[in-house]
């Protein structure tokens, strides 16, 4: 199922048919009276539910947008002193735990989105009219819900709680990933494999002396990806004519035939 | 069945075929191209590529002077040719956007006018880039690309900032105000706070320290962001919308163009991202005049060269009153302010995009070379 916090390789198709599904699934909640349908209040619950689950589907990564999601969220890394000091293991799973009590908080606000997406609905959909669902009322039901949800996520997500939540997961999730990276650097080191570190140190020095470089040539030349002028074909070569014998075994003496 | 069955039952059994029929379409389009007009590459230093577009040549003269709605940019008397245009793109988005499609190009409306075009492509920040900062963006980068259209034209150029490249404009103008002889922003903000700016209230609590240290953000990571701004209907009422609008395969090729421009934001350096997240959304210090860059104080009010400001009056990622107060902030006495009535990504693909903003942009360019 594709969220707002999942993106992966361009799949225009996935992202369709995701969406789609999610239009169809909406629908059949509708049922065949669309939005006169007698429970609105208990159909909006419904499709509440459906919301909270898509969005708490998102929740995995973390609304965390800064760098990849650290080990311990997506693969059930275990700290343990093999990759690490114990100080290090003790830390990782404190920052284990400060980002599971996030992510509950997270999980309760999607639940608010939710909640207010629905009441909203309820209160709307009526005005829509009864009869039986056509494309056209379909869509306009669909384009409500739609409506009805962003309000309900724009009022929560621009709250000050909200943002300090956000900031909180970005720095928990990147406290993380460090820690984890100096692990995996320790490990590195005891099997004598280059680290991240020294690769960040040939790194700088590479930059470095292009800088130098680019700077000491002072020409801008047009980039190597400039496709090269194709050379221009040498024109074919005039048969030049053959000396005739004599001449030629004059040329190899170095003086001219007598005419 | 009742009658209401029936007709659901009908509803359904249409929307599967509508869905199946998409699906083949958009299957049919995932290969397709984007960036419409022809280009080749003269300067370039580290990841940035420097592009002149060919002028347009192939066109016939009547089909060009229709395209061109703001006229053709004549050249000032005793100056050979008008000032050539840069183009700078932001560096969280891919800069094709402006020359999505022939009928979808601000680049081709400006070439169509009689004007030298110049495009940035800041290219793929790798991890030997992470060290890459503001400073290097706009001196090094920009500032290099300046000086290679200067030299080649003799002068001056037209700066044409988009997005955060107008940002990167506006820093570049301010600090060099010779090199620059008219600037136009395009969606470009200067105050970083305004209470409807979303992506500003969520990096505030960021510790841009923390994040530098986690390396370069990558290109998915920067999408998420930019869809969670609303969700709803940037990942799922757009498609719905593209189900039911019962488009041909033309339509759905123009719709996997602009997808594909959506979902292929380009890795960002860390230095030069976070230095950004800092010193503009959290501390905004471009409005309050404490921004430096390379040790130079950033002072708007250098910037006294006629100014073109055009931003979208429904924008969700650069909200309208982030872009609207520039003209109280910078030093320029011929400054035009424009709200255009569409949203941030309308501002490049929108039929307004296609009409309204090049004949804007041509016709004040015009009245100024």
């Amino acid at each position: 199922m594709s969220t707002p916090f999942t993106t992966g390789p361009f799949k225009p198709e996935a992202m369709f048919a995701g969406a789609a599904a999610g239009f169809y699934e909406l629908l059949k909640a509708f049922g065949p009276q669309g939005a006169a349908a007698p429970d609105l209040n208990s159909l909006s619950r419904a499709l509440g539910a459906q919301l909270e689950q898509w969005l708490k589907s998102s929740q995995a990564p973390g609304p965390s947008f800064w760098g990849s999601p650290p080990l311990a969220a997506g693969a059930g890394f275990v700290p343990t002193t093999a990759t690490g000091s114990a100080p290090d293991a003790r830390a990782t799973w404190d920052l284990l735990m400060r980002l599971a009590q996030l992510q509950t908080q997270l999980s309760a606000q999607w639940g608010e989105i939710a909640s207010g997406c629905a009441q909203r609905f309820a209160a709307r959909a009526g005005a829509l009219g009864a009869g039986a669902l056509t494309p056209e009322s379909a869509l306009k039901l669909y384009e409500l819900w739609v409506d009805c949800a962003e309000e309900a996520y724009a009022e929560r997500v621009r709250s000050e709680e909200f943002a300090s939540l956000q900031g909180q997961l970005a720095n928990t999730t990147a406290e993380l990933l460090l820690l984890q990276r100096r692990q995996a650097e320790q490990l590195a080191r005891a099997f004598g494999l280059p680290t991240r570190e020294e690769i960040e140190g040939l790194e700088r020095q590479l930059r470095e002396l292009r800088e130098e470089l680019e700077e000491s040539s002072g020409a801008r030349r047009a980039p190597r990806t400039q496709p090269r002028p194709k050379p221009r074909p040498k024109p074919h070569p005039k048969p030049r004519p053959r000396a005739a014998p004599a001449r030629r075994a004059a040329r190899r003496r170095g003086r001219r035939p007598r005419a | 069945m009742s009658e209401g069955g029936a007709a659901t039952a009908g509803l359904f059994f249409d929307l599967g075929g509508r869905i199946a029929q998409t699906l083949v379409r958009l299957n049919a389009a995932r290969e397709v191209t984007v960036g419409c007009s022809a280009k080749q590459p003269v300067w370039s230093r580290g990841k940035t590529t420097l592009y002149r577009y060919l002028p347009l040549t192939a066109i016939a003269p009547p089909e060009r002077a229709q395209h061109a709605r703001g006229g053709r940019v004549r050249a000032r008397p005793g100056s050979a040719r008008p000032a050539p245009v840069l183009i700078c793109f932001a560096l969280v988005n891919r800069p094709y956007v402006l020359d999505l499609q022939p009928d979808i190009s601000l680049v081709r409306r400006l070439l169509e006018a009689g004007l030298t075009v110049y495009l940035i492509d800041w290219g793929d920040a790798d991890d030997a880039d992470r060290g890459c900062d503001l400073e290097h963006y706009v001196e090094r980068a920009l500032g290099g690309c300046v000086e290679h259209v200067r030299g080649a034209h003799a002068g001056a150029v037209n700066l044409l900032g988009v997005c955060q490249g107008g940002v990167l404009s506006l820093i570049y103008t301010a600090l060099h105000p010779r090199q620059v002889r008219n600037l136009v922003t395009l969606t470009t903000a200067v105050d970083f706070q305004t209470p409807d700016d979303l992506l500003s209230k969520w990096v505030r609590g960021v510790d841009t320290e923390l994040i530098a240290r986690c390396g370069n953000l990558p290109g998915a990571a920067l999408n998420a962001l930019f869809l969670a701004l609303m969700p709803f209907r940037l990942t799922q009422q757009k498609y719905v919308r593209l189900l039911l609008s019962g488009a041909d395969q033309r339509a759905v090729e123009e719709f996997v163009r602009l997808e594909r421009w959506i979902f292929d934001s380009p890795p960002q350096a860390a230095a030069a991202l976070t230095q950004y997240l800092r010193w503009f959304y959290q501390e905004n210090s471009l409005v309050r005049g404490t921004l430096e860059i390379g040790g130079r104080a950033v002072n708007l009010k250098q910037i006294r060269q006629p100014l073109l400001n055009l931003y979208a009056a429904a924008d969700h990622i650069v909200p309208a009153a982030a872009c609207a107060v520039m003209g109280r902030h910078v030093g320029s006495r011929d400054y035009t302010g424009c709200a255009i009535d569409t949203g941030h990504i309308g501002m490049y693909v929108s039929r307004r995009a296609r009409e309204e903003i090049p004949a804007r942009i041509i016709a004040w360019l015009r009245a100024r070379s």
